[in-house]
C-alpha cells in the first residue's frame, strides 16, 4: 500500500528523512530509519568544514531559520561513520553530496560504496561556491549530474533550490543531465533580526528558511515540476504530519522529505506513516495511484 | 529568541559567576537555554536557579561572561530539555555535583530542600573552588572537608537500606564512577544524570549532540535516566 519505487530504488513507503536532520551520527540515522522509507545523510564534501559559528539555527514561529554552514568531516571520514549504520538498518541509504565543481562531485561517490543513492545538495542557500551557487545555473546543474552519473549506477537526485526565477527550467537541466528523480524543494532565502540588540540573529547574517510556514511555498514548486518533468519528484518543504504528504503526492511528488517536523519530534515519520497508513487503509488506494491527481481536469 | 537584562552578578568562586536575570525564566530544574552572548557565540547553560545562570569561564563566551555586569542584555531560546524528574515522598535524595555540574542541581536543591531530606554533595579541586555553602564538599587535595572525589564521599554517606533518588551532574569519569556505583547495586532507576554535549540548535534537529545510543542531549536530555543511558 505504501510501497513505492523510485528508479530502482524500492522503498517501504515515502516518507524519507531529509538532509542535515538529525544526519551527522550514525546512531540518530538508525533511529530516525526505523520508520523511514529511506534515509538521507547530512551533506559531505572531499574536505572538512567547520560550519558557521553558533547561533545557526533560529526556531520562531511555524518556522526555522538556518544557516549551519555544511558543517562535515569531510568524505573519508564521514564514510567511516555511515558504514557503521549497515550493522543496525537495512533501510536504503542516501548520501547527499556537495561540491563547488562537476570534476570535484565526481570524485566522492566512490568514498560510500554502500550507498543506495547521492543527492547532490544544488540548493543550499548559505555556503558560498556551494550548493545554490551551483543550484541557480541551469547548465552547472546539468553538468554536475552527468559528472556523478558517470561515475556511478546508483540512482542519483538532485536536490533543487526554490530560489530561482522559474524552477521547472532547473529541473529541465537536471533532467536532461540524467538525473534520476528531483528534490523539492531546499530552505527559501531569509533572515531574522533580533530588535533588543538590533543585529541579525545568525552568525551568518543570512540563512534559510524551513517548517510548516514554507509548505504551501514548497508545494508549488512540486505542482509546476510535475507539469514538465518525467522524472520523479521527490516533494520537501514544510511536512509535518499524513495529509501534508498526500497534498504534496497529489501535487505531484512521489515521495516527501521530512526534516523540521523533528523539532515536534524524534518520532516524526512514525507518526506520519501511520497516518498516511490509515487514509490508505480507509480509501483502498496504492499511495502510487495518487501521484499527480490533483492535475485531472484542471 | 528573546532578551533578559542582567539584574545582578555573583562571583562564586575564581572562575565562577552567579548571574541572575530581571525575569523568571520559566525553566524547571534540569532545563537549560541557549544563551545568545551578542558578539560572541550562542552557548546552552543550565538554569542554576528560576532566573540564573551559574557559569565557569572555559572558553571564549563563558571567559567573556565572567566579565558581565548589571544591565547587560543577553539574547534566550529555550528554556529547552527534559527537567529532572521529582522524586517520590518516601525517598531519600542524594545530589551528586562535580565542578561547574553544580549548576542544574542548586536548582534542583532549592525546589526540593524545604519538602524532602536532600543530601547534596559538591566534588571539586580544592577549597578555593567552593561555590555554594550547603553541600557536603568533597576536595582532590583535602583542603575542605571530606579528601577524596564527590562519588567516594556518596558511597560513604549513602544509606542503600533506604529508598533512594540520586541527581548528577559533573564530568564525564565522575558520572561514569556514579553509574558503574549504582549499577553494582542493581539501583539504575534511582538514578538520574545530566549530560553535557556539544550542541547546536538545542531544539532537536541538527544531530550535533546525539549520543552513541541515538538519543539527542538537548531534546532526549539533558537529563537521563539511569536506566536509559549506555556509557
Amino acid at each position: 500500500m505504501l510501497e513505492v519505487v523510485i528508479s530502482d530504488l524500492k522503498l517501504e513507503n515515502p516518507v524519507i528523512l531529509a538532509s542535515g536532520i538529525l544526519g551527522s551520527k550514525w546512531s540518530s540515522l538508525a533511529k530516525v530509519a526505523e520508520f523511514s522509507g529511506a534515509i538521507v545523510a547530512k551533506s559531505v564534501g572531499l574536505n572538512s568544514r567547520e560550519g558557521y559559528k553558533n547561533p545557526v539555527v533560529l526556531n520562531q514561529e511555524c518556522s526555522i531559520v538556518n544557516a549551519v554552514g555544511l558543517a562535515s568531516p569531510g568524505a573519508k571520514e564521514f564514510s567511516k561513520e555511515l558504514e557503521k549504520l549497515f550493522k543496525v538498518t537495512n533501510k536504503p541509504l542516501i548520501v547527499s553530496l556537495f561540491a563547488q565543481s562537476s570534476e570535484e562531485f565526481s570524485s566522492l561517490p566512490n568514498y560510500f560504496p554502500f550507498a543506495s543513492a547521492f543527492e547532490l545538495n544544488l540548493s543550499c542557500p548559505h555556503a558560498e561556491k556551494l550548493g545554490m551557487a551551483i543550484g541557480v545555473d541551469e547548465k552547472a546543474v546539468k553538468d554536475c549530474i552527468k559528472a556523478v552519473k558517470e561515475v556511478t549506477d546508483k540512482p542519483v537526485f538532485a536536490k533543487l533550490t526554490p530560489n530561482v526565477t522559474d524552477i521547472t527550467k532547473i529541473g529541465i537541466a537536471a533532467e536532461k543531465g540524467g538525473a534520476d528523480a528531483v528534490v523539492a524543494v531546499n530552505t527559501f532565502k531569509a533572515i531574522s533580526i533580533d530588535v533588543v540588540s538590533r543585529k541579525p540573529v545568525l552568525s551568518n547574517v543570512k540563512g534559510g528558511l524551513s517548517g510548516k510556514a514554507i509548505k504551501p511555498l514548497a508545494l508549488r514548486c512540486v505542482w509546476d515540476l510535475y507539469e514538465v518533468l518525467d522524472i520523479p519528484i521527490i516533494g520537501c518543504g514544510g511536512i509535518s504530519n499524513w495529509k501534508d504528504v498526500v497534498e504534496f503526492i497529489l501535487a505531484g511528488a512521489i515521495a516527501v522529505q521530512v526534516g523540521s517536523a523533528f523539532y515536534e519530534s524524534y518520532r516524526a515519520v512514525e507518526g506520519i506513516v501511520k497516518g498516511l497508513n490509515d487514509y490508505l487503509s480507509y480509501t483502498g488506494e496504492k499511495i502510487e495511484e495518487l501521484v499527480g491527481l490533483a492535475h485531472g481536469g484542471v | 529568541m528573546y532578551c533578559v537584562k542582567v539584574a545582578e552578578v555573583n562571583k562564586m568562586c575564581r572562575d565562577v559567576v552567579e548571574i541572575v536575570f530581571d525575569r523568571d525564566l520559566r525553566g524547571y530544574p534540569g532545563q537549560f537555554v541557549m544563551l545568545n552572548v551578542f558578539g560572541y557565540e550562542e552557548i546552552p547553560l543550565s538554569l542554576s536557579s528560576p532566573k540564573s545562570l551559574t557559569v565557569k569561564g572555559v572558553g571564549k563566551t563563558t571567559k567573556a561572561l565572567l566579565n558581565s555586569k548589571k544591565g547587560d542584555v543577553f539574547g534566550v531560546r529555550g528554556p529547552f530539555g527534559r527537567p529532572f524528574s521529582l522524586p517520590s515522598v518516601d525517598e531519600k535524595v542524594y545530589l551528586v555535583a562535580g565542578g561547574i555540574g553544580i549548576a542544574p542541581l542548586n536548582y534542583l536543591y532549592q525546589t526540593l530542600k524545604d519538602e524532602f531530606e536532600v543530601i547534596a554533595i559538591h566534588g571539586i579541586r580544592c577549597k578555593d573552588e567552593i561555590m555554594y555553602d550547603y553541600p557536603e564538599i568533597a576536595t582532590d587535595d583535602g583542603s575542605a572537608g571530606f579528601k577524596g572525589n564527590a562519588v567516594e564521599l556518596f558511597l560513604r554517606i549513602a544509606d542503600f537500606e533506604e529508598k533512594m533518588r540520586v541527581y548528577s551532574c559533573g564530568p564525564k569519569p565522575m558520572l561514569l564512577n556514579l553509574y558503574k556505583a549504582m549499577k553494582k547495586r542493581n539501583l539504575l532507576d534511582c538514578l538520574e544524570i545530566s549530560l553535557e554535549n556539544y550542541m547546536k540548535c538545542g531544539i532537536g534537529i541538527c544531530g550535533s549532540c546525539v549520543t552513541e545510543c541515538g538519543k539527542r542531549v538537548c531534546k532526549d536530555g539533558p537529563v537521563f535516566k539511569g536506566i536509559d543511558i549506555i556509557f
